[in-house]
């Protein structure tokens, strides 16, 4: 979008902020409803992340089919399941949790040093002579094939989720 | 800028394995692989939107990701 910088520096961030408690909400709240919940804050937060990089229709595509569609679902699963699923014994901390922290932290560290040591700007330099004009996301005929797959895709999970739910 | 964002998808990325792994419940789990496709995601717009201004190939290919993750959670979730 074109704002002016403070403003979208401070939406970053605060984006950003609410982003990385929710993200954290997802995993670490014990109560299922409250983490589903949290992911469908995640999601909004995603949605309004893309309208601030000039992504529309990828924003509007996922607040109709990830927090309408994929969200209500789960929280329909979610409120499907037993009281005794809900017995979530978190006083074990057992030592695959610790195991798995140290591997995820160690992942999420070498991808930061990845991503600081990368010259971006030296390939933003690189790719600014390459661009034509401005197309549409429906005209480009590139991508005419992946369409059909993936409506076919859809169709086939579709009639897949419901042979095995009538079980 | 850049930086910031794809640092934001790489925690995103991070807390979505984590969860994933040590998840004791299915539709927890679940939950965890949306934020691992979501993080994902904002990788490809994030380089759309800063490499790919006028053509924008990286949203489509978002698309793509946005539908794939719908179809494998309305699988998922009928079992």
């Amino acid at each position: 979008m074109d704002l002016p910088g403070s403003i979208h520096d401070f939406l970053l961030v605060s984006l950003g902020l609410v982003l990385i408690l929710g993200g954290l909400g997802v995993v670490l709240l014990t109560n299922p409803i409250y983490s589903a919940f949290s992911l469908g804050l995640v999601l909004v937060c995603i949605s309004l992340f893309y309208i601030l990089s000039n992504s529309h229709f990828v924003a509007a595509a996922q607040l109709l089919i990830y927090v309408g569609a994929i969200n209500v679902l789960i929280l329909f699963a979610v409120m499907f399941m037993n009281g005794s699923e809900y017995s979530n014994d978190w006083n074990l901390w057992t030592v695959g949790d610790g195991i798995t922290s140290l591997i995820c932290t160690s992942i999420f560290i070498s991808l930061i040093t990845i991503i600081s040591d990368t010259s971006w700007y030296a390939i933003i330099w690189t790719t600014r002579t390459n661009q034509i004009l401005e197309q549409d996301l429906t005209s480009n005929a590139d991508f005419f094939l992946p369409f059909e797959f993936i409506s076919i895709i859809l169709l086939v999970a579709l009639i897949g989720a419901i042979a095995v739910a009538r079980q | 800028m850049l930086e910031h964002v794809l640092v934001l998808s790489a925690y995103l990325f991070s807390i979505g394995i984590y969860g994933l792994v040590t998840s004791r419940n299915m539709v927890r789990a679940l939950m965890c692989l949306e934020l691992l496709l979501n993080a994902v995601n904002i990788n490809f717009i994030t380089f759309s939107d800063f490499f790919d201004n006028r053509q924008l190939k990286g949203n489509i290919f978002s698309i793509f990701v946005i539908a794939i993750a719908a179809a494998e959670a309305a699988i998922g979730l009928a079992n």
